[in-house]
């Protein structure tokens, strides 16, 4: 594993890799009776490598049953591969302490995070890698995948799959595009078998074996976890305005203006103030990027972005917009953010606000793990997006409860300060050093800029000190970079000071 | 003999003195490696600060910050022990009072709510006021008046800082004692009725600031006149103490009180009669609070209204409020400019060594130019950043 040199220090060398070759018989079906079935017809065995996506987000149902399945065959070392897992996920746990899976590559949101970083659970680290970063190591041949399992909403007998029609619809499941034309074996699962042919072909026949249709893919309700109210906390809403007015003050707040938040309630707020201010000063975005939600198709509708590229629906209302209106792109994760390619998405947003569970003196943003040293979050796409962004804005209190999030030193690294513009807390805005220009632009509008260790030291009066954890040597988990080198390891906590 | 003082609501957190014989201290809290020795650290401090060597305490967390736990543990600790307990004396750094200060915005903050007290601080308000009359419920008011002293030591406040008491015969001598020790810049006094209850409230503050060896006068009375009687004595009040710098109007219970139905038409005579008041006697007007925070519309109309009628400022109860206020109250750029042109005939006219002052062929007179010359300062203060930045 190589180490981490610089956001933009490597480049691509040699080809992609490229999965065996098939020449299926004439029209011969697809169609398996279970996903028992698909397993013994895929010749899974132990050791191997199978990958989900995480388009149901906390509604997803196919992980637990593919492992169910897979623990029920006598499997065991199996190597999993998500795009991300969530809590409704936990009984991977289970699979763990029984030896069915003994290496993860993939976000662990929650239990299954927390279980992990007990350490000695898993045969190796686990590995983390942003939306873009996972798309990149498929391609590159760093992660070999046996059996790609992509829950469908809607597939026709051949294969052909979509995320934004049939019983359960959740959006785009373009992650799994990646899978499945890399895996030696791509397996569709669906609640919803269509005649041929099923449309749009997000999933596309020539790629898949096997289909399997189940009762139950995903509850689409829950694909709005956990982050989709706009936040009414005084204190948040300081920060979102703030944001805002940071933006507007910015030299990118022109005509054809782009932007990208995340799902928080502090976001989306930014997104609201956003849209009020170009309606006001009469400026159309280019476009609004995903993951797509009700607010982001507001915009759309009221004429203030010309589009939306989404890889995500966080909300019914995106699923919808993606099903029936050309200009909401639906965009898959190499699009969006792939550093091995000739120019991803990302690249094009003039401005980004972000979250981050710690943010440090040189500017270094921790998503992954928190103050105790528990690994609970993936990276999604902030690595990805905040290289991109011509501004890239860290939206934070400076307090959460008792703890400091603007820190010495974080936790650990997932995104470093050299792609980090400005650090927007409610006690003022810092800007990194890099950035003068931001800075005088900023005090010009009469924000309030003010040194980071300023507004550190101001938090930190407030409450005492807390404790610290005391790492060990144990590396329970490597967080790449979008290239595929190693910026951070997690170590296993061993005691406290 | 047992009490339980503040909850479980995100950042606060309950302590609970017994009369049991102590020391005896436990904590309970989430994170507890990163949170407990700093939560001991806090309680242990704030039990040697009150010097009562054995108390009895529970403590449970819920996210508070150090002034939370200081409060809560020295309210219950006060219950139990009496006067065994030393009140706590915070060290306090205030911004020295400005009389002329912008008051275009006045933030109210519920006195006993550590969730909304934090970060009261950072919404950009001229002026922030904390609660303990009718936003703090009856049995809450030894809490209040003890978090809100914590409060006025420990946050840094760029604004201006006052806390409204109770009635002086509901609690509100106590409030006195209790948060002058944390030297806000001044008092509101609620349903301030005559001239009498404002000398009364001087009285106190005269005995108060000498007994705590604080600088005589330092401590400002803010009159909240919202009944009938108020309104009818508002000049009176207005000139009734040199500590008085403002009136605020309160039309909710003015309303009740005469009987009317809420409308601009029922509260003009009162608004007029505490701005002529006000002006006379050379002290700010503030208008009264509007409910209905989702209303921008309605809020931004009254605050209109208000400035319309020569008041200086409005009341606010939730931060989303302020910039409407501060839009309202603050001098535009044509009244600058208007102003700017005035002062500049006049000095004109100096230099000329003329009588009387013209400006496009209309007689300034002395009024006026002074009214601009108000303004001018008044928009020099505001671009300084002297008032809140919202």
């Amino acid at each position: 594993m190589r180490p981490f040199e610089g956001a933009f220090a490597t480049s691509a060398q040699g080809g992609k890799a490229a999965r065996p070759q098939k020449t299926a018989p004439h029209n011969e079906s697809k169609i398996l009776p279970s996903i028992a079935a698909a397993i013994d017809a895929c010749e899974l065995k132990d050791g191997a490598t199978i990958s989900f996506h995480h388009s149901f987000r906390d509604g997803d149902r196919v992980i637990n049953q593919v492992l169910a399945a897979c623990a029920k065959r006598g499997l065991r070392d199996l190597r999993l591969f998500p795009t991300a897992v969530f809590p409704a996920h936990a009984e991977i746990i289970d699979h763990i302490q029984s030896g069915v899976i003994s290496r993860i590559e993939g976000s662990m949101n929650g239990p299954v995070g927390a279980f992990v970083s007990q350490g000695g659970r898993l045969a190796e680290p686990a590995v983390l890698r942003s939306h873009g970063g996972r798309w990149r190591a498929i391609e590159a041949g760093d992660v070999h995948i046996d059996v790609a399992f992509i829950a469908a909403p809607q597939a026709d007998p051949y294969g052909n799959a979509t995320g934004s029609r049939g019983k359960t619809p959740c959006g785009p499941i373009s992650f799994s595009t990646v899978d499945a034309q890399y895996a030696d074996k791509t397996v569709v699962i669906t609640n919803d078998l269509a005649p041929y042919p099923v449309y749009p072909m997000e999933i596309q026949q020539g790629w898949v074996d096997f289909v399997v249709e189940v009762d139950e893919i995903g509850d689409p309700e829950s694909i709005a976890s956990g982050t989709l109210q706009l936040t009414k906390s005084p204190t948040r809403l300081r920060i979102a305005r703030l944001t805002a007015e940071a933006v507007i003050a910015s030299d990118r707040f022109v005509d054809g203006f782009s932007f990208q938040g995340g799902a928080g309630g502090i976001s989306l707020a930014v997104t609201k103030y956003l849209g009020d201010a170009m309606a006001e000063a009469g400026i159309v975005g280019s476009f609004g990027m995903g993951g797509g939600t009700k607010l982001l198709v507001d915009l759309l509708h009221r004429g203030l972005i010309r589009s939306i590229l989404d890889g995500q629906a966080f909300d019914l209302d995106a699923v919808e917009s993606i099903r029936q209106d050309p200009a909401h792109v639906m965009i898959d994760p190499g699009l969006y953010a792939n550093y091995d390619s000739r120019g991803c998405a990302t690249y094009k947003l003039d401005a980004a606000f972000l979250g981050a569970t710690e943010v440090d003196l040189d500017f270094n943003v921790n998503v992954n793990t928190h103050s105790d040293g528990q690994l609970l979050h993936g990276i999604g796409g902030h690595q990805d997006v905040a290289s991109g962004a011509a501004i890239t804005l860290i939206t934070v209190p400076t307090l959460r409860g008792r703890i400091p999030v603007i820190v010495d030193r974080v936790t650990t690294v997932t995104t470093p300060g050299e792609v980090i513009d400005v650090i927007v807390t409610e006690r003022g805005i810092a800007v990194n050093p890099r950035r003068d220009d931001l800075a005088a632009r900023f005090s010009d509008a009469g924000l309030p800029v003010r040194p980071l260790a300023e507004i550190k030291a101001e938090a930190e009066r407030l409450v005492q000190p807390i404790g610290r954890p005391v790492f060990g040597d144990e590396v329970i988990a490597a967080i790449e970079w979008r290239d595929g080198t190693v910026i951070d390891v997690v170590h296993k906590v061993e005691g406290w000071e | 003999m047992e009490a339980r003082i503040g909850s479980d609501a995100k950042g606060d957190c309950t302590a609970i003195a017994t009369s049991e014989s102590g020391p005896k201290l436990s904590v309970t809290t989430k994170a507890a490696e990163l949170l407990e020795t700093g939560l001991r650290t806090i309680a242990e401090r704030t039990l040697a600060d009150l010097d009562v060597a054995d108390a009895s305490i529970e403590l449970a967390d819920a996210g508070a910050l150090d002034y939370v736990v200081a409060a809560r543990i020295e309210t219950a600790v006060r219950a139990v022990h009496g006067d065994a307990a030393k009140p706590i004396v915070p060290t306090v750094e205030r911004t020295v009072f400005d009389a002329d200060r912008p008051r275009r915005s006045r933030l109210y903050a519920p006195g006993n709510n550590p969730r909304l007290l934090a970060g009261i601080d950072i919404h950009g308000a001229d002026c922030v006021l904390l609660d303990l009359e009718d936003s703090v419920p009856i049995g809450e008011k030894a809490a209040a008046r003890i978090l809100v002293k914590h409060v006025l030591a420990a946050v840094p406040f760029p604004e201006e800082v006052w806390v409204r008491i109770n009635a002086l015969d509901a609690g509100g001598a106590e409030d006195l004692r209790e948060i002058l020790l944390g030297r806000p810049h001044g008092i509101c006094l609620p349903k301030s009725e005559s001239a009498g209850d404002i000398e009364r409230l001087g009285s106190l503050l005269d005995a108060v600031e000498t007994e705590y060896g604080l600088p005589k006068g330092a401590t400002k009375i803010m009159a909240i006149v919202e009944t009938a009687k108020g309104v009818l004595n508002a000049a009176q009040i207005a000139a009734a103490d040199a500590r008085l710098v403002m009136i605020a109007f309160g039309a909710e219970d003015y309303t009740r009180d005469v009987g009317a139905r809420r409308s601009d038409r029922s509260l003009l005579f009162a608004r007029s009669q505490i701005v002529a008041a006000c002006a006379a006697a050379r002290i700010q007007a503030s208008d009264t609070i509007y409910a209905d925070v989702s209303d921008d519309e309605g809020l931004a109309e009254e605050a209109n209204l208000a400035r319309e009628l020569g008041f200086d400022g409005k009341g606010a109860i939730n931060p989303r409020q302020i910039p409407a206020i501060h839009q309202a109250f603050s001098p535009s750029a044509e009244e600058i400019e208007r102003a700017q042109a005035i002062v500049e005939a006049a000095r004109e006219a100096e230099t000329k060594g003329l009588g009387a002052v013209s400006l496009d062929g209309r007689m300034i007179d002395k009024p006026v130019l002074e009214r601009a010359e108000r303004l001018m300062k008044y928009a020099e203060t505001l671009a300084k950043g002297g008032g809140g930045r919202a």
